[in-house]
């Protein structure tokens, strides 16, 4: 422990991880706020950390299901009786030549977290937020020009000039999934001359401070930019010195007349926006000095993947890459690896955990990991068999969460669970601990150490921030990393000869010519100060195969899939007769949605300072026409679940829609299951089970439904 | 008269309710362990306003917290003089000592900013950090605030850098010491 005052460490409210200073009094956490040697911000879900940290709920030591899977019930036990359950499944997994069968869902906080090595020596699967939230945007991106992003590469907002466009496409930065400085950097751009659009179905705190809000038919993103595309290719407006230079030979005349036939005009009727606003935005991109796109929820979508390319196709075309407001390219900081470094199962060769009447053409699919996580359907089809999970809460937080817990319930014909053993690490009671057979007690951020080194962060592209213990912990809660360490000395101690966690991060940090103390004595932060611009100049080539800009991804030739659809979603194609409104569902500031810690935070569900509602925002027009006003209890229904909640009348959504919050519903912990809250994941099925049209477009629908609503 | 300020620009509120949790924390409003929703005290609240019709909508968002009066209609209520404005500063304090808890001052507060501790018996309110401002720092939401939408300083200064920023005043949010601000 440092002992008083304000001592450096990282928030851990949402996956964003912005470096924090923690003032520490009489070993007591008091108060939080950014650290001002990362442009220090911390956003209310920061702040309201503490309240996550002292609350009565704390899970305090290791337990054991007692009753059937579903009943929470629990008694407890000692680390070692559930460090000896763990062992024991996973090497009997192995034994029997199904490592492969596990898989732990987990958000990786860098490419070389200590579980990530846990799952590898054992052979399993990572399923982590990071492709499952948005892999066709790092999917797009690789391939096109071959650089790594995720929904933390966000634009450098703090580099766009003055003029520059910044397009938010159902993107909630004001939301801090982003660096908790986004918001001010965002307004600091505006403030100097540059231009704020947002593309959203909801009129949201974005939207009240841009200088235009493009309401959009969800899911019509690809054909919006697609027509962007076309008026800029037609009208030669588009930066042909970038691409001539630049983009792969064939491709810009493959494009064009792939975009031909997809005019302002054509697209509008696709994606509801006036062809006009279409040429006006198109106008816009090309005499701005700068465009860049920050798009997360859209690119959760069913067409997901066509979504990607578009956006890429729209950044090379119009010269953002890489340049001062545009498309940053991050580059990987050199940490040395801890050797011997465990081979990674081999994805491609054992498949993913995925179904459908036609997974082989999503086979031909380029991805690195699994790509998303129907776990649901895994179950059923024997391929996993143990699962854990850190920091996330599938029973309630994933699409189809409904049939998960069903999956995690099945028995085979001895009536024992298809799915072996469930391991759930938490802070706080949560959803999916309810069906969890082991419970271990997690630390927050201000009780752990912990090596934060994301080559995704927004703050200066590549950097590592220490999150160190700043009090005693509580109870007997250990953090997971440590967990699997310890873990992986009993199971595999030739990949885990290093003493602890902290020794871990020291090797690793010693490729920047760091160590934990070093951090520990400059403010807690390591970092180059520099981003770089048009590193691909320096480089002479992108990072693809052939060294260009690869607008025509000719890997998918086979599937017919080298260029971008503008279809909508399916799922927003059909079912329209049964099925009118279509359901958006949306984040907000107050939440980490997959993180139950942050649901049961007093301070998060406190009408004055978080959220105590979530209804079903309906357009006045909507109402009228389904005969409810403001406060009526509605039922909305899908094909896959209903939900009962109260409705609200504003004029902020797009007619056809229904918006209700991300990620609710919980019944477990006191504060998460007060009120009316539902969970848009009863609404939204099982990925497994709507595949046939995403196997084709390598998308997957997080958010994509159709809902009728009735009093 | 010498008064300290906050200015609150509407260009740059986006209604987070950072300000909130931090000046919570930082006075210790809340018992972290036991606290259940609707049951802790604020400083501070978010008001916001929408206007127009889809897709022509307009919103903004704002703080609200003790407007520090020049005429203090709180102070006017207490009888005990439990509650001054600070001839330095031109905040209004409350003194807990001289406090009965008659609850006067909650009522004819016009903002509804003064909160009551029931169990202890005595009302509490934004004393602008007097502690902090008093020995150069910020008030802790002006600090913490994630846009960078609250500024503080001395009213007249502020008042000039809000006219040097093509700034309007909105009178109708707060004729007193804290000033609210925005793009016309």
């Amino acid at each position: 422990m440092s002992g008083d005052g304000w001592i450096p460490t990282v928030c851990y409210q949402c996956k964003a991880e912005c470096a924090i200073l923690a003032r520490v009094e009489g070993g007591v956490v008091k108060e939080v706020k950014g650290n001002p040697r990362a442009r220090g911000k911390a956003c209310v879900k920061g702040m309201a950390g503490i309240t996550s940290l002292y609350s009565n709920e704390r899970l305090k030591y290791p337990m054991k299901r007692v009753g059937e899977r579903g009943s929470g019930e629990f008694e407890r036990i000692t680390w070692d009786e559930a460090m000896d359950i763990m062992e024991t499944k996973l090497t009997e997994l192995r034994d029997r030549g199904e490592a492969h069968k596990f898989t732990y869902s987990m958000f990786p906080h860098s490419v070389t977290d200590p579980k990530w090595r846990f799952v590898n020596a054992c052979g399993g699967f990572i399923s982590t937020g990071l492709p499952h939230c948005d892999s066709a945007k790092i999917m797009a991106h690789m391939h096109t020009f071959g650089c790594f992003p995720n929904h933390h590469i966000a634009p450098m907002y703090y580099a766009v000039p003055k003029g520059g466009l910044m397009i938010l496409s159902g993107r909630h930065p004001f939301g801090c999934l982003d660096d908790a400085c986004v918001p001010s950097h965002i307004l600091d751009a505006k403030e100097r001359g540059a231009k704020l659009i947002v593309i959203d179905p909801i009129f949201r705190a974005e939207a009240a401070k841009a200088d235009w809000w493009i309401p959009i038919k969800p899911g019509g993103d690809a054909a919006l930019f697609l027509g962007v595309s076309n008026y800029l290719l037609a009208n030669d407006l588009y930066d042909k010195e970038f691409c001539d230079k630049w983009v792969q030979e064939g491709d810009m005349d493959g494009l064009k007349a792939h975009l031909k036939d997809m005019t302002p005009e054509a697209m509008s009727k696709i994606c509801g926006v006036p062809a006009g606003d279409i040429i006006k935005l198109a106008r816009m991109a090309a005499e701005a000095p700068s465009a860049c796109i920050d798009a997360f929820k859209s690119i959760m979508y069913g067409n997901g993947m066509d979504w990607g390319h578009a956006w890429s196709i729209f950044l090379v075309i119009t010269g953002n890459l890489d340049n001062p407001g545009g498309q940053p390219l991050p580059e990987i900081a050199p940490m040395a690896p801890v050797e011997p470094v465990p081979p990674a199962p081999d994805v491609t060769e054992l498949g993913y955990h995925r179904t459908g009447p036609d997974r082989s053409q999503f086979d031909s699919y380029k991805f690195f990991l699994q790509p998303t996580w129907y776990a649901a359907q895994a179950i059923k089809d024997d391929t996993l068999k143990v699962f854990f999970a850190s920091e996330c809460n599938p029973a309630l937080s994933e699409m189809g969460s409904g049939e998960w817990r069903k999956a995690v319930t099945m028995k085979d014909e001895n009536g024992d669970y298809k799915l072996e053993l469930l391991v759930v690490t938490e802070i706080m009671p949560s959803e999916t601990m309810k069906w969890a057979d082991l419970v271990l007690p997690d630390q927050t951020n201000f009780e752990r150490w912990e090596m934060l080194y994301m080559p995704w962060w927004y703050n200066y592209g590549h950097c590592a921030a220490l999150c160190q213990p700043v009090v005693e912990p509580i109870g007997e809660s250990r953090h997971a990393n440590r967990v699997f360490i310890d873990l992986g000395k009993r199971m595999f101690p030739e990949y885990f000869a290093f003493k602890d966690d902290v020794d871990y991060y020291d090797i690793e940090l010693a490729g920047v010519g760091m160590s934990v103390k070093k951090l520990q004595e400059n403010g807690g932060l390591w970092s180059p100060g520099t981003v770089g611009f048009r590193k691909y100049e320096d480089a002479g080539k992108f990072n693809t195969p052939s060294g260009k800009i690869e607008l025509k991804w000719n890997m998918y030739k086979d599937i017919g899939r080298e260029w971008p659809s503008p279809e909508l979603p399916l799922e927003y194609r059909r079912g329209e007769d049964e099925f009118p409104f279509v359901l958006v569902n949306f984040r907000t500031i107050y939440l980490n949605n997959t993180g139950a810690w942050s649901q049961n935070n007093a301070q998060l569900r406190d009408p004055v300072s978080g959220l105590d509602a979530n209804p079903c925002l309906l357009n006045p027009i909507d109402a009228e026409r389904l005969g409810v006003k403001s406060g009526d209890v509605v039922t909305m229904e899908s094909n896959s679940g209903q939900v009962k909640l109260p409705v609200e009348l504003t004029e902020k959504i797009i007619p056809g829609c229904a918006g209700i919050i991300h990620g609710f519903g919980q019944t477990m912990g006191k504060v998460a299951c007060r009120g009316s809250w539902v969970s848009d994941n009863e609404l939204i099925s099982d990925a497994g089970t709507t595949l046939d049209e995403q196997d084709l477009r390598g998308g997957e629908a997080h958010v994509t439904t159709r809902v009728r609503i009735y009093k | 008269m010498k008064q300290l300020s906050i200015m609150v620009d509407l260009d740059r509120c986006i209604g987070c309710k950072t300000c909130i949790v931090a000046c919570r924390n930082h006075h210790g409003l809340i018992d972290h362990e036991y606290d259940m929703p609707g049951e802790i005290p604020y400083y501070l609240r978010v008001e916001s306003k929408s206007e127009g019709k889809f897709p022509e909508i307009k919103e903004d968002s704002w703080v609200v917290m003790c407007q520090h009066c020049k005429k203090t209609p709180c102070a006017k209520g207490c009888e005990e003089g439990a509650i001054t404005k600070d001839v330095q500063t031109g905040i209004v304090l409350f003194d807990r000592e001289k406090c009965t808890g008659c609850g006067e001052c909650v009522e004819k507060c016009p903002y509804k900013v003064i909160q009551f501790n029931e169990k202890e018996n005595y009302a509490h309110k934004c004393n602008l950090c007097y502690d902090r401002v008093t020995h150069g720092l910020d008030p802790v939401c002006v600090e913490t605030c994630l846009t960078n939408a609250l500024t503080f300083g001395e009213k007249e200064i502020l008042l000039m850098q809000a006219d040097a920023a093509g700034k309007q005043v909105i009178k109708k949010l707060s004729a007193q010491s804290i000033v609210y601000v925005k793009t016309p």
